[in-house]
């Protein structure tokens, strides 16, 4: 039975995860820069706020205060929707997240489901900056980016779909709860689930070494040349926020979640949400580019047969 | 089959090598300097701009005809006694390369380069000095030269 | 703009004209390629010079020797010295000069300083084009901020140096500065390491170099290629082996070469002439003699009539000065062999048949600079 007390928690929550959403995007940025700088013997921004961390707001602002350039023949509603296509299904994604030990929007019961289901709505927003682009090169870079996130979808999914046969349920509440004795990643077969999982995962938020529609040294621009302004902040805002959730849901399925001793839930979740934060950032720092078609060839020839085979070996070792 | 997996073995461990040389850097000591609140000092044989001291000059014309680009210009005056006062020493720093061959050529050290690096102007006029006024470049001396 | 079409069996397709302009990232300077597209793949590609053209040969027609040295700084900015190096000893070789044993073995300590510089930056700059967004650049210019740092200790300036002169330096190698080099050489042995274990291992930087533009042998004779370039594709040749200047014959050091000839081959090569000249520069500062390193030459220098030519091994190949000279304080005719002209005309064969992003590591492993090509 709901009750009047439990709506309002529920909204209450909801409210509380999306204010962490906007803090954590800001400081998503400053703690890119961060490591980028420190990996590179430099500072870093260090003037706008204590070391930099009003960096992102003074960028805000910057970027507020463009000229909005709209492209002649731009296929209008397509071309401005495609930002909000970015942003919106990564914050939907938050709703099942457990955050704590009772610290969650709504725990469906289907909830690694509705994630998967979400976060493949980040694929239209590609494929409609380009088309409503009207720019030949935003074009074609945007088909490579579209064609890039639908073939990492694929290991993604056998990799989450190999810790549920483990787990024995979809909610993610409930994912936490089956590693109450051990995580998930002391298994052997779901450590390398895990290993594909985060190498899809940087694939499919578009990091390096993944990232070719982001590459300024490629012919073609990428798929968000014709933005400016806040809505080229808003695709950035989207890959922030995609790359926090992967975190989180690597997390969720494979650290345990929220559990560990004598801290409060919260604190653990937001620390092994960060290492793995840290992890694709210090991964992005380090490596250079794959090219398209080895990026394709990657993912189809050695990703997914990787992944089938440990799926397999997965469901033998649980026969036993 | 075994070659599939001994690549990508080897592969890994080399994506690793490169994780570990960028790791330990994070720790190592930072390079940089916060400018401006923090500046380099010049070297002592830092080529500045070009600077004279009048009392020295001997009005040999040595510098104005080793200059590569030919941004110096002199004229002088001759009194009733033969001596030679210097009328005019106009520097055009636009022209200048800073290659300090004038410094180099000049028999009593009195054109010299010194050590301003932070030169900034709004408009061209600025560019042409006249070496003979001593407060030629007040508004660029600013600069803490240890 | 001419456009093909060719038809497969089921689908007709159409090159089209991109223009990879004059201001790009990747092209290493203003270059203007423009190349004919077939989808992914560049079927051809015309190179179109001459945006830094500065007429410094023409300028050298109205200069005296020594006022030119400046000039000569600004055609190869990330190697400087070599350039002076290679100007000075043209002219010296025309007035049939000696110079002191001092001033070659300073010649030699800085000259080996710059090349070292030089292969950080191309080092530095291909890893950036392949997307290795920024690290190596970074571990690059910071080990090339302490050669630089010697060289502003040295005299006086970080990028043109204006240091040789006819008959020898213009200022002595102070007993602090030989010890901040020794103490580099030191340094520096341990991060070549780093850059080994940071790229050349590195399984996504090999995947994106081996194989990629492979220049066979003959073609890269035929083109008159030179430099790492022509060592990558396993011919041994090195001017400071094979025509000694400065005294290099008594300094020992290997000739680095690799048999493939792609671009890893090429980058590698880089990366191990660095060692090499970590050792010879080792070599010239233990045997440094004493003595005066210029020599005294005339405030005017007028060479006989005739014409001397004169090839140096700078970091991007041979760099040649021919000097004709008429009997007065200019020269009649000064012409410069940059090796950057002959490395980049054999681009368009490198590249035919390979797609865009190949195009930009093959650039980046030829290690171009435009000050050069344009003169």
């Amino acid at each position: 039975m709901v009750t009047l007390l439990d709506v309002i928690i529920r909204v209450l929550v909801g409210i509380a995860v999306l204010g962490f959403l906007a803090g954590s995007a800001m400081f998503l940025i400053w703690l890119e820069r961060k490591v980028s700088a420190h990996i590179q013997n430099r500072y870093g921004p260090m003037r706008v706020g204590w070391h930099g961390v009003l960096q992102a707001v003074a960028d805000a602002v910057k970027l507020l205060l463009k000229e909005n350039i709209v492209p002649r023949e731009a296929d209008k509603l397509v071309w401005w929707l495609a930002p909000f296509f970015a942003v919106v299904p990564s914050v939907m994604a938050f709703a099942v997240v457990p955050f704590g030990k009772h610290i969650i929007v709504q725990d469906l019961n289907i909830g690694i489901l509705y994630i998967t289901a979400v976060t493949s709505i980040c694929v239209l927003s590609v494929f409609m900056a380009g088309w409503g682009s009207n720019n030949k090169y935003a074009m074609l870079s945007a088909m490579r980016s579209a064609a890039q996130i639908i073939s990492y979808e694929i290991p993604l999914t056998i990799a989450v779909v190999t810790v549920l046969m483990f787990a024995n349920t979809l909610s993610m509440q409930g994912i936490v709860a089956s590693q109450a004795h051990r995580w998930f990643i002391f298994h052997p077969s779901l450590a390398l689930a895990f290993l594909i999982y985060m190498i899809s995962a940087t694939a499919e938020v578009n990091r390096t070494p993944f990232d070719i529609s982001e590459a300024e040294s490629e012919l073609v621009a990428g798929f968000h040349t014709e933005y400016s302004g806040m809505k080229f902040a808003m695709f950035f805002i989207g890959e922030y926020t995609n790359v926090f959730i992967v975190s989180a849901i690597a997390t969720t399925l494979f650290l345990g979640g929220w559990q560990g001793p004598l801290l409060p839930s919260p604190i653990w979740f937001l620390a092994k949400t960060y290492t793995l934060v840290f992890v694709l950032m210090w991964v992005r720092w380090t490596f250079p580019r794959v090219r398209i078609d080895q990026l394709m060839g990657f993912a189809w020839k050695v990703l997914t047969p990787i992944a089938l085979a440990n799926l397999a070996i997965a469901g033998l070792l649980l026969l036993k | 089959m075994i070659r599939y997996f001994s690549n990508l073995g080897r592969g890994f461990v080399s994506l690793i090598k490169g994780l570990v040389v960028t790791f330990k850097n994070i720790f190592s000591p930072i390079i940089t300097l916060q400018y401006p609140k923090e500046k380099q000092a010049m070297t002592a044989r830092y080529r500045g701009l070009v600077d004279l001291r009048p009392d020295r000059c001997i009005i040999c014309y040595q510098c104005v005809r080793i200059c590569p680009t030919g941004c110096l210009a002199i004229s002088h005056k001759v009194q009733e006694d033969k001596k030679r006062t210097l009328e005019r020493f106009d520097y055009t720093m636009e022209l200048c390369c800073f290659c300090g061959l004038c410094e180099q050529v000049c028999p009593k050290s009195a054109i010299y380069m010194n050590k301003l690096y932070e030169v900034t102007a709004y408009s061209r006029d600025k560019l042409h000095i006249d070496l003979l006024n001593p407060d030629k470049y007040a508004e660029w001396s600013n600069i803490v030269v240890k | 703009m001419s456009e093909t079409v060719k038809e497969s069996k089921h689908l007709a397709t159409e090159d089209f004209l991109v223009n990879m302009g004059p201001q790009h990232p990747s092209t290493h300077g203003v270059l203007y390629l423009e190349l004919q597209i077939d989808g992914e793949v560049v079927v051809d590609c015309t190179v179109h010079l001459g945006y830094l053209h500065r007429s410094m040969e023409k300028i050298a027609e109205s200069r005296t020797y020594t006022q030119f040295i400046p000039f000569t700084d600004r055609l190869d900015y990330i190697a400087s010295m070599n350039n002076n190096l290679a100007y000075v000893l043209a002219v010296e070789k025309l007035l049939n000069m000696e110079v002191p044993e001092r001033a070659k073995y300073i010649r030699i300590i800085i000259a080996e300083l710059g090349r070292i510089g030089s292969h950080l930056l191309g080092i530095g700059t291909f890893a950036q084009d392949l997307g290795a967004f920024a690290t190596p650049l970074f571990y690059g210019f910071r080990d090339r901020e302490q050669i630089v740092e010697i060289f502003d200790e040295l005299c006086g300036n970080r990028l043109t140096y204006n240091y040789m002169r006819i008959g020898g330096v213009q200022f002595d190698l102070t007993k602090e500065l030989v010890d901040k080099t020794r103490k580099f050489v030191q340094y520096m042995r341990h991060k070549v390491d780093d850059y080994e274990w940071l790229l050349s291992g590195n399984a996504i930087f090999l995947a994106r170099t081996k194989g990629i533009g492979v220049m066979p042998k003959e073609q890269a004779i035929s083109y008159a290629v030179t430099g790492p370039n022509l060592r990558g594709s396993g011919v041994k040749w090195d001017l400071r082996k094979d025509e000694p200047y400065l005294g290099y014959e008594k300094f020992q050091f290997d000739v680095c070469t690799r048999e493939n000839g792609d671009s890893w081959d090429r980058y590698k090569v880089r990366l191990d002439e660095i060692r090499q000249s970590l050792r010879i520069i080792e070599q010239a500062v233990d045997g440094l003699p004493e003595g005066d390193p210029t020599v005294k030459v005339g405030r005017v220098i007028k060479p006989a009539v005739g014409e001397a030519y004169m090839r140096a091994e700078s970091p991007r190949g041979e760099l040649g000065f021919y000097i004709v000279s008429d009997g007065s304080t200019n020269p009649y005719r000064l012409k410069i062999r940059s090796p950057s002209f002959s490395n980049l005309a054999v681009l368009p064969e490198l590249v035919r048949g390979l797609k865009v992003a190949d195009l930009v590591c093959i650039l980046g492993s030829l290690d171009i600079i435009m000050g050069e090509i344009d003169r």
